[in-house]
């Protein structure tokens, strides 16, 4: 397993190094930032001078090596929008507030379709089932954003405040934008884990350990659950980059000062330090979730054990 | 004495007599106009976006402005009409055809207790002027405007005493005491000691709001300025609260949760507008959006080697004249919007209204034919649209303009791109001859001048710069110090420009807010910035 690890995280290395570089050249074919610091009314001679002030004057590569040598040491640069540090900014804006929204929803969308699909599986056709499917096919195809506006006229305005409609800090702030992000992937995922499980208890060794006497909940839970559950592990892990992505709109919409809203002007303001200490954290996090998901799957199904095979 | 300074110093003096006469020198009231008022309570007010940047020399925009402006001032201020008004100069003059005088208000401090006088005027006008940098050991900053590229006239200013300040040009400049009066000024010696850099953080100003916390992207917390030299503000504490979405905005005042919106969409502005527990207001405000055409002569500037296809004043004014602005403002904005021929935005010190561009495609047909545009060879237009930047209403009027383009014989294709490549190509200078671009621009001004100079020099939004004779109205615009004289120098070249019609006039935009009925006095500015000082919260 250690040869596994040391394997992975090389390959992380690469992977990660790959990104931001790409990021690094495609980010400044959209543009030049300078002309967007100065005034409509600036002469060629203003905007040059400042785009002198950010060093965008120099050679690319030398930017480049620039960045490369910084980057690994946590230096982004400073941003082009707000004069500060970028990854201090990324991290501000990661922690708590990204990182707060995005594991409440995980979590919904990773724990409640257990119970939520197992149950639809073990009533096929019955009024939980129809009723599961119908919720997860409206949950799916409802956009995010139309959503959240929604749960926001009930709860904070129908509802008489019950709910804040917008801001963060409490428990209370949570819960609309991590019940919103979590929407859409926890509906697929009650889907996935229904689908799996369906496919599972019609296998010979459930009906076995059902003839062998075992109570119906250990039968489902410790031998089918268990053999459905790898491809929702596997989504589960890129469901990840859906939150982060998806928390764009989402903190747009609760007005959630989190990372998304970051991306979202530093995109269009060409804010090329803050875009790449974005998507250099992006690219950890879910390097490294994706790894953790790995090894999960091996402990919960022998034989996607890639680490043993891997010597 | 002219009569013209016997005139300012009598305003100034008249002005003088009505402010109050020390810093802190009133307790907030408890009522007003016989309404109970609670001077403890917080307003809460939700704008649209946070500022990325405290830093006034940064550039001063719509966001910026509604944060700067709570904490810093300027020499001039303006009052609730417009006009410009004492701020921390209580007069400006000038003493000759070179040479303004700003006397300063006494009895100023910033926040942290630094006293408010001449050197921190002389100290600002360096930093705007980027001189003596090295002398004060600051850094120079990527500001939004370059004073010392866009008015290279002022050449040195000069301190007559601890509260008086002199600035000098080398050709009369009219315009002097907007140009310099409306920038914030910061603490001298709380920058030099803190650097640039930590304007940027938990800033002090002379203004009636005190920062106290700042978590970016979400708020900005404010507590009352007890020592401000005004009428201190009404509530103890302001939360300026960041919600981007409009449809969240208006749920969070339904919900009580905030006291005031900005940026109403026009639409909900008047479905709230029937809402017994909310009052929309509305105010016009500088914002102008156009279509500016390339009409770039091949020997000006660089224009590719062609000259541009909209040069003829005769295709420029037809265009103008196949708009039809007020279908556009009743069906697009609901009333929130103005039309306005004239170059200069309607609340600029300056404008003279102008007879607007009627709408008669017939006409406009007939222009473009003399012109040379032929059902064989029609007039093309290439025109460069940076969607979903300044909001929805006015992509969809770029849109129905298209369609009023295209029905009298313009050949028009529309290119959507970002904000960001839009200057980037306007920089580069590489419009297409036939090219056009939808924009706004507004003024953190109150001059006429910071309008009329768009098409003076080369300028991002300058593609029809001016023809020798309208170039030299406006320099002597420019150089008119008389005020009469000027103004019907400005009303001359506003008609004149009219006609020449350099760009195609859209609208002017009217601002929608809703408040809460809780809330008292609020008058939105015509400005850039919300102005809380007499806004008050009933008990």
């Amino acid at each position: 397993m250690r040869a596994f690890l040391l394997r992975r995280l090389v390959h992380a290395v690469f992977v990660v190094w790959g990104v931001v570089t790409v990021v690094f050249f495609l980010v400044r074919l959209t543009g030049d930032p300078a002309a967007l610091l100065v005034d409509a009314t600036a002469t060629r001679e203003e905007v040059a001078r400042t785009r002198q002030m950010l060093g965008l004057d120099r050679p690319l590569y030398v930017q480049y090596v620039d960045f490369l040598t910084s980057a690994p040491l946590g230096d982004f640069g400073v941003s082009i929008r707000e004069r500060r540090p970028a990854m201090r900014m990324v991290l501000e804006h990661f922690w708590p507030a990204t990182a707060q929204l995005a594991l409440a929803a995980l979590v919904l969308a990773v724990v409640l379709p257990i119970p939520l699909g197992v149950i639809a599986a073990t009533h096929r056709n019955g009024l939980v089932d129809h009723l599961s499917r119908l919720g997860s096919l409206f949950l799916q195809s409802m956009p995010s954003f139309w959503l959240g506006l929604m749960l926001i006229l009930l709860f904070a305005v129908a509802l008489g405040g019950l709910l804040p409609a917008f801001g963060w800090g409490t428990l209370r702030h949570l819960i609309l934008p991590a019940v919103t992000l979590a929407a859409a992937p926890l509906a697929q995922n009650v889907r996935l884990i229904r689908s799996g499980m369906l496919e599972v208890l019609q296998h010979d060794y459930v009906r076995t350990a059902r003839a062998k006497g075992l109570a119906e909940r250990g039968v489902i839970y410790r031998h089918a659950f268990r053999n459905a559950a790898g491809p929702f592990l596997t989504v589960s892990g890129l469901s990840l980059g859906f939150m982060l992505s998806g928390t764009i709109v989402i903190e747009t919409v609760f007005s959630w000062p989190g990372m998304g809203r970051l991306i979202v002007q530093a995109v269009p303001g060409r804010d090329f330090p803050v875009i790449q200490a974005a998507v250099f954290l992006f690219a950890m996090l879910f390097v490294a979730v994706n790894l953790v998901v790995d090894v999960l799957q091996g402990l919960l199904d022998p034989r996607a054990r890639v680490f043993e095979d891997a010597g | 004495m002219t009569p013209l300074r016997r005139a300012i110093l009598w305003v100034a003096l008249a002005l003088l007599a009505t402010l109050p006469s020390g810093p802190g020198s009133a307790a907030p009231p408890t009522s007003v106009e016989g309404v109970p008022i609670d001077p403890d309570a917080e307003l809460i007010v939700a704008l649209t976006d946070d500022t990325t940047n405290m830093d006034p020399r940064l550039g001063m925009g719509s966001i910026r402005s509604n944060y700067i402006r709570q904490v810093f001032e300027s020499l001039v201020d303006v009052d609730r009409q417009g006009k410009p008004v004492p701020g921390l100069a209580l007069s400006w003059k000038p003493v000759n055809d070179l040479t303004w005088e700003f006397a300063l208000r006494r009895g100023v401090t910033f926040h942290d207790g630094e006293p408010f006088n001449a050197d921190t005027v002389l100290f600002n006008l360096d930093r705007m002027f980027r001189k003596n940098l090295d002398r004060w050991g600051i850094k120079d900053v990527a500001a939004g405007t370059a004073f010392d590229k866009v008015y290279p006239f002022v050449t040195r200013w000069e301190k007559v005493d601890d509260f008086t300040v002199r600035v000098h040009t080398s050709e009369p400049s009219a315009s002097l005491w907007d140009i310099l009066g409306r920038e914030p000024l910061v603490p001298r010696a709380w920058t030099i000691k803190n650097g640039v850099e930590a304007l940027n953080d938990k800033p002090v100003g002379t203004g009636p709001w005190k920062l106290v916390a700042w978590r970016r992207k979400d708020h900005m917390a404010f507590e009352r300025n007890d020592a401000y030299w005004g009428a201190p503000p009404l509530t103890k504490r302001l939360r300026l609260q960041v919600i981007p979405e409009a449809a969240a905005r208006i749920a969070a005042l339904r919900a009580g949760q905030v006291h005031l919106v900005e940026a109403v969409p026009p639409l909900d502005a008047e479905v709230l507008g029937r809402n017994p527990a909310v009052k929309v207001v509305t105010s016009v405000q500088k914002l102008a959006c156009r279509l500016y055409l390339n009409g770039r002569t091949k020997d000006t500037y660089d224009s590719g080697g062609k000259d541009g296809a909209f040069i003829d004043p005769r295709v420029r004014l037809a265009l103008n004249l196949a708009v039809n602005r007020e279908a556009i403002i009743a069906k697009i904005f609901y009333g929130l919007a103005v039309t306005n021929a004239s170059p200069v935005a309607t609340v600029a010190y300056g404008y003279a209204p102008q007879p607007p561009y009627p709408y008669d495609p017939a006409r406009a047909r007939a222009l473009l034919a003399e012109a040379g545009s032929t059902a064989a060879r029609p007039l093309t237009m290439q025109l460069l649209l940076p969607a979903k930047h300044y909001g929805q209403a006015f992509d969809e009027t770029v849109g129905a303009v298209v369609e009023m383009l295209k029905a009298v014989g313009v050949q028009v294709t529309v290119q959507t791109l970002d904000f960001g490549t839009l200057l980037q190509t306007l920089t580069k200078g590489t419009l297409p001859a036939n090219g056009a671009f939808a924009a706004c621009r507004t003024s953190n001004n109150l001059d006429a001048d910071d309008f009329v100079r768009d098409w003076a020099s080369t300028t991002l939004v300058n593609w029809t710069p001016y023809p020798p004779e309208l170039l030299t109205l406006y320099q002597s615009t420019r150089r008119q110090v008389d005020v009469k004289k000027r103004q019907a120098s400005l009303a001359e070249l506003q008609q004149k420009i009219r006609e020449w019609a350099p760009v195609v006039s859209l609208y002017q935009e009217k601002k929608a807010y809703a408040h809460a009925t809780r809330v008292l006095q609020f008058v939105p500015t015509q400005e850039l910035n919300m102005d809380f000082r007499g806004v008050a919260l009933k008990r």
